[in-house]
């Protein structure tokens, strides 16, 4: 990207070969190591501001979890924000004891509280005032959210993260004369995490699903609809846990999840901005050079067997009509996935693609409509997935039948080569746009690294990309798009009160 | 020198080295190295003599130009019963293109480019933005300038941004976040403020597309506008270019803010009652600020204190204390040229709403009672000077500040001097603007959510007013009928309805009947000859049916079901193909008793035209556009019988007219319904129908509905 290539007369070649072009550039800015400990770290040097941006991702989500742990992944990540040993304790050979207590208290009470025969509800309730003691003991031993005060402080901003079906990221960015306080803190999050205040987080994760899930008619539809379309394999949970499982896990549950799959060698860190290579090494070896060396988890077993017969469901509700149907596709690894890419583009990116202008342009049946890969994650087979939002007076089964008709012409005609060339072009384009931010950047490379295995996978696929056929479309599209292989689901709007 | 370097660098490993080795213990223990000091350039400011104000700053690092117009007007500058009109202007600007090049057409030539070029209009201005790869500059640059001087805003594409926006209205309550926050902004301005008002299916309808030419012409003249550019080309010769470009344009009238636009709710507790939900969403409000206070930065601390991130006090005590919500937040708000509003959020599980109410309005008096300390002081101030490097780290920010300063009139260094003054703030100041901008006697408290599971009755807590947010149906005076569906009843559409439904046997009784079974000879034409067939109907409202056919083959039997529809013949169960299935609902849509069931549904819109005579009758003409698709109704207007319908179908082999004349009308029971009727498909006669017998409310069997088997 370096400018001096950009003479005017090479500028078609500049736009046809970005990818191979931004790789290039890329190699020389970007350096990449693992540490003794398996931990890999990627740093890119971009030295505008005096600031970094930087993405720790851990390949480890919902997607790692059991019945009766299901949410367990996302509540460690919130876990993560109350610090360590040396972060957020008062006194922390005290505060220790007092939490080996809480969860002594709070495995008897569970156990009393969950007897399915002889229930003692008098113990029940002794049980749960001693448990609540134990809390408000170990509470008054802790510095209430250290970890994000001293980030805050230090002008740290966009503190955040997420939990997915495939991972679990930590993010945020501060100005780089704060780059050891950062790989401090870091560190110590991951070296030895502490579950304090671990059950009024989770109350807050329950407030979190009743928010997401809940009380939203198409979080509603979409558990149903996961929960339908995978049979086998943990796709079919929802992220945030059924409310079972929530109401009952425990912070051993998440200090024995945190141990097997929060291992240097399952974790990436990328770091984006104003930082020096050969200074910021010996930083992060130091800090992070603390986390002990674990083997790498076992990889998952269970692979969601062929779908055979098509399935159904539908959300009655007061809601205004949503439309959902899903097809089993392979995990991102998979060769066929640039192909299962450019389909998604065809169908869904910008004014120019196929559902909107038929299903919103020009039929107006669907306020919007579009058809994404990757749902819940990528990691694993997963669903290709078509969606639409009715317009007033028009129900799901015409929007059903409008995004039939469309998958129909993939099945059976050839994509004209200057639609296809048109997508690929607003691919290249869309790599030089994502390259302009720290903080994109930064998950951006972290989660190729994670999830493809190698960062460089982020420039690759557009090369792959550029190698779809209209044949690749075709086979590809007959070989996913077949109703033994759906799963639909919709909201059919129902007044008030009426039956479900 | 170069030996020297080494010396220097082989110092510095040591250093880091040496430091590499001992152990730290605490964050206390790492040092600080002083920030960089950098200077991000600015953009160049070109003041053009009609007005118009130019910004450029060159970014090399990418071969991109990204750029565009702000154009000062937007919905504050819109009549009140026009409300939705800057979203549907915003839209049709662009998807309707220009005079010479079709919204369509621009979409393949700048897709093709990965060229992004873009309209939208919000609360006080409009943008026409593009973002190129550089090569595509030149190509784009003129079509960018042709639309925002020649926008066509054809009615195709004004018609499919109404039909966004009402697919938005209809939307609106599904979400308890987005009722929360439309219902606590109209509180706080006022519902009928330019800030607050809400987009009704009536205000959509209003909107003709003179109105949108009429907003072009009053509001883009260069003098109304912002103009910038930031990428991968050379100031001088762009600064040349847009000169050539915009210098001879001239000024035209001057857009200002209209007055006034806060109407503050009484203080007091709303209510919005969603029963589909297991959380309270709850907000509170009053006014806020204007930018230009000088009391911002003092309450910007106060803020960070506040609600700033987790550490604030809002996060800390009602999230990591308390576990009663996943989100709280809010603040004094402030907007650049009017009030924002002091307005605070949050959601909890429904047997906590009350106590987190308390507990949010507690926060507010704590703020007040316990001010903040000099620690929670120097907290705040640090959180904000140490992340402000974060407002300025890239050259596009530079830009966007700058026009965002130009835009509202204030200094170019307003920015370079806001530290500064946060620098000066001192727990006196946040104690003296938390008592002057927070008022928790005036707040207005609304609340969404179930009320039956909260832990007590809102009114335990003061008096409260219950908001009603029902969708208002569609409802305009003149029904001239136009290209598109009119998408509200006329008056006299529905008062013709009433009289049909009078006719029939009344609402009430209309309404009771949930199913019927209707017996029938029917006499068929088909191209096989004329036969007769017994018809046994049953149908269940809104959208089950069961007709079987005694035909000289054999029983035909048809099934159509929200979720299947399938035909059982003598020669075994199929399904209905598509096309069969969606005539076959057309037709329960369009069944004329549904659509007298239908009556009070939004989605059906009665529109009555003019007069005409069917055989000896006189009739009234009433459109009737059932929840998509069209049928008319020729009704006589002194009795309300329905003479004749007419509706488009697709029904058996391509699109067709249907005509049915209902020739007689009897008692069946408490109903007056047709005994006998013809059809007649494109002209030619199809069917003679005779009813035997019709039963209201029939014992249904479930059963019936479901596909049988395949053995």
């Amino acid at each position: 990207m370096k400018r001096v290539m950009l003479l005017a007369s090479l500028l078609v070649l500049v736009v046809t070969s970005a990818a191979a072009q931004d790789l290039a550039s890329f190699e020389k800015r970007t350096s990449m190591r693992k540490l003794d400990n398996g931990l890999t770290v990627i740093i890119t040097e971009r030295r505008d501001a005096p600031v970094f941006s930087y993405a720790t991702f851990v390949n480890t989500g919902s997607a790692q979890e059991v019945p009766g742990i299901t949410g367990l992944a996302h509540m460690f990540e919130h876990m993560a924000f109350k610090g360590s040993d040396r972060i957020g304790s008062k006194d922390w050979p005290a505060e220790q004891k007092a939490l080996a207590k809480v969860e002594e208290a709070y495995a008897a009470y569970d156990r009393a509280n969950r007897a399915a025969t002889n229930r003692d509800e008098e113990e029940v309730k002794r049980l749960d005032k001693a448990w609540k003691d134990a809390i408000a003991e170990a509470d008054n031993l802790m510095e209430n959210d250290q970890f994000s005060e001293i980030v805050d402080r230090a002008g740290g901003v966009g503190m955040n993260a997420y939990t997915s079906s495939d991972v679990t990221a930590y993010f945020f960015s501060l100005p780089s004369n704060r780059f050891e306080l950062w790989a401090y803190m870091e560190s110590e999050r991951f070296r030895q995490p502490v579950f304090r205040q671990f059950y009024k987080e989770r109350d807050v994760v329950m407030e979190e699903r009743r928010m997401r899930t809940e009380s939203s008619p198409v979080g509603r539809l979409v558990e149903e609809f996961l929960a339908t379309a995978f049979t086998a394999h943990p796709y079919g949970f929802p992220g945030v846990g059924w409310p079972s499982d929530l109401h009952s896990f425990s912070a051993t549950d998440a200090a024995e999840f945190a141990k097997k799959y929060y291992v240097p060698s399952n974790m990436v860190i990328a770091i984006v901005g104003d930082v020096s290579p050969a200074e910021a090494w010996p930083v992060i070896d130091k800090y992070f050079g603390r986390l002990p060396k674990a083997p790498q988890p076992d990889t998952l077993r269970t692979v969601e067997p062929e779908q055979k017969a098509e399935r159904l469901v539908i959300l009655r509700d007061p809601a205004q009509p949503v439309y959902l149907e899903g097809y089993h596709r392979p995990s991102s690894l998979h060769p066929d996935n640039a192909t299962y890419d450019v389909i998604s583009m065809l169908m869904s990116s910008g004014r120019t693609s196929r559902l909107y202008k038929s299903l919103v342009r020009d039929k107006k049946i669907a306020a919007n409509s579009a058809g994404f890969n990757g749902f819940p994650g990528e990691k694993y087979p997963n669903l290709f997935t078509f969606f639409g939002f009715t317009t007033p007076g028009h129900t799901p089964d015409e929007l059903a039948a409008g995004i039939a008709e469309e998958i129909e012409r993939l099945k059976t005609e050839d994509v004209p080569e200057a639609e296809l060339q048109s997508v690929k072009t607003r691919v290249k384009a869309g790599l030089l746009r994502q390259l302009a931010s720290n903080s994109g950047l930064a998950e951006n490379l972290a989660n190729y690294q994670t999830l493809r295995g190698d960062w460089r996978e982020l420039f690759r696929e557009v090369e792959r990309i550029d190698k779809v056929t209209a044949a690749d479309i075709k086979r590809v599209a007959n070989t996913t798009f077949k109703p033994s292989n759906r799963t639909v689901g919709k909201i059919e709007s129902t007044p008030k009160g009426a039956a479900k | 020198m170069k030996r020297f370097r080494m010396n220097v660098l082989s110092a510095a490993l040591l250093l880091i080295a040496a430091q590499a080795f001992g152990q730290v213990n605490s964050h206390t223990e790492i040092k600080t190295p002083p920030l960089r000091k950098f200077s991000m350039p600015q953009p160049k400011r070109i003041a053009l003599a009609n007005g118009m104000v130019i910004f450029l700053q060159e970014d090399h690092e990418l071969p991109l130009i990204k750029g565009g117009a702000i154009i000062r007007g937007g919905n504050r500058n819109l009549p009140a019963g026009k409300a939705g009109m800057a979203g549907i202007y915003g839209q049709a600007w662009r998807t309707g293109g220009t005079t010479t090049v079709s919204g369509d057409k621009l979409d393949e030539m700048l897709e093709a480019r990965a060229a992004r070029l873009e309209t939208g209009t919000g609360g006080d201005t409009s943008n026409v933005g593009m973002d190129v790869l550089k090569g595509d500059f030149d190509t784009v640059f003129p079509i960018w300038l042709d639309l925002i001087r020649n926008p066509a805003f054809p009615e195709e594409k004004i018609t499919l941004a109404k039909t966004q926006a009402n697919a938005g209205i209809s939307r609106r309550n599904d979400e308890p976040g987005g009722i929360l926050s439309r219902e606590v902004t109209k509180l706080g301005y006022g519902a009928d403020s330019p800030y607050a008002r809400q987009p009704e299916y009536a205000t959509i309808a209003s909107i003709t597309r003179d109105d949108l030419l009429a907003f072009h012409k009053q509001t883009v003249h260069p003098n109304n506008m912002i103009v910038s550019f930031i990428g991968d080309f050379d100031s001088a010769k762009m600064e040349k270019r847009l000169r050539d470009t915009f210098s001879s344009w001239p000024r035209g009238p001057q857009m200002t803010k209209p007055a006034g636009g806060v109407t503050a709710a009484k203080p007091g507790y709303y209510l919005v009652v969603k029963d589909d939900v297991t959380q309270a969403n709850i907000a509170m409000v009053h006014p806020g600020i204007e930018r230009n206070n000088p009391d911002y930065p003092a309450l910007q601390v106060m803020n960070e204190i506040f609600s700033g991130g987790f550490s604030g006090r809002l996060m800390q005590t009602l999230r990591s204390q308390r576990g009663l919500t996943y989100g709280v937040g809010g603040g004094v708000g402030s907007n650049w040229d009017y009030p924002g509003l002091f307005r605070l959020q949050m959601a909890t599980k429904s047997g906590t709403a009350l106590e987190s109410v308390e507990a949010l309005r507690g926060e507010v008096v704590r703020m007040i009672d316990s001010p903040a300390t000099a620690e929670e002081l120097a907290l705040a101030k640090e959180s904000i000077l140490n992340a402000f490097v974060f407002t300025l780290d890239t050259r596009e920010k530079a830009l966007q500040q700058q026009v965002l300063l130009e835009l509202y009139g204030f200094p170019a260094d307003y920015f370079t001097k806001y530290p500064g003054l946060v620098e000066k703030v001192t727990t006196a100041d946040v104690a003296r603007v938390a008592k002057t901008y927070m008022h928790p006697d005036q707040l207005a408290v609304l609340v969404v959510g179930n009320e039956k599971d909260f832990e007590k009755p809102l009114s335990s807590l003061g008096a409260v007013t219950p908001i009603d947010i029902t969708i208002p149906e569609p409802q305009t005076s003149s029904g001239k009928s136009t290209a598109a569906a009119p998408s509200a009843s006329n008056s006299e559409g529905t008062a013709l309805l009433r009289k049909v439904q009078e006719f029939v046997g009344g609402k009430a009784a209309i309404d009771a009947v949930n199913a019927s079974r209707i017996a029938s000879t029917m006499n068929l034409h088909t191209p096989q000859g004329a036969m007769t067939a017994e018809t046994t109907t049953v149908l269940q409202y809104p959208s089950t049916m069961r007709q079987e056919m005694v035909l000289p083959m054999g029983t035909m039997t048809t099934v159509v079901t929200p979720s299947a529809a399938f035909m059982i013949t003598p020669m075994g169960t199929q399904d209905l193909p598509g096309s069969r299935k969606d005539s076959a609902v057309a037709d329960m849509r369009t069944d004329f008793f549904h659509i007298l069931k239908s009556a009070d549904n939004p989605k059906y819109v009665f529109t009555a035209g003019g007069t005409e005579k069917i055989g000896d009758t006189d009739t009234r003409v009433l459109d009737i556009s059932p929840d998509g698709g069209t049928v008319r109704w020729y009704v006589e207007p002194a009795t309300g019988r329905i003479v004749r319908t007419v509706r488009q179908t697709t029904a058996m082999g391509g699109p067709a007219e249907m005509v049915t004349d209902y020739t007689s009308w009897k008692k069946f029971g408490n109903l007056n319904l047709p005994a006998a009727a013809t059809v007649t498909r494109n002209g030619e006669k199809a069917a003679e129908i005779t009813v035997g017998n019709v039963e209201m409310n029939p014992a249904v069997d479930a059963a019936s509905f479901t596909k049988p088997a395949t053995p």
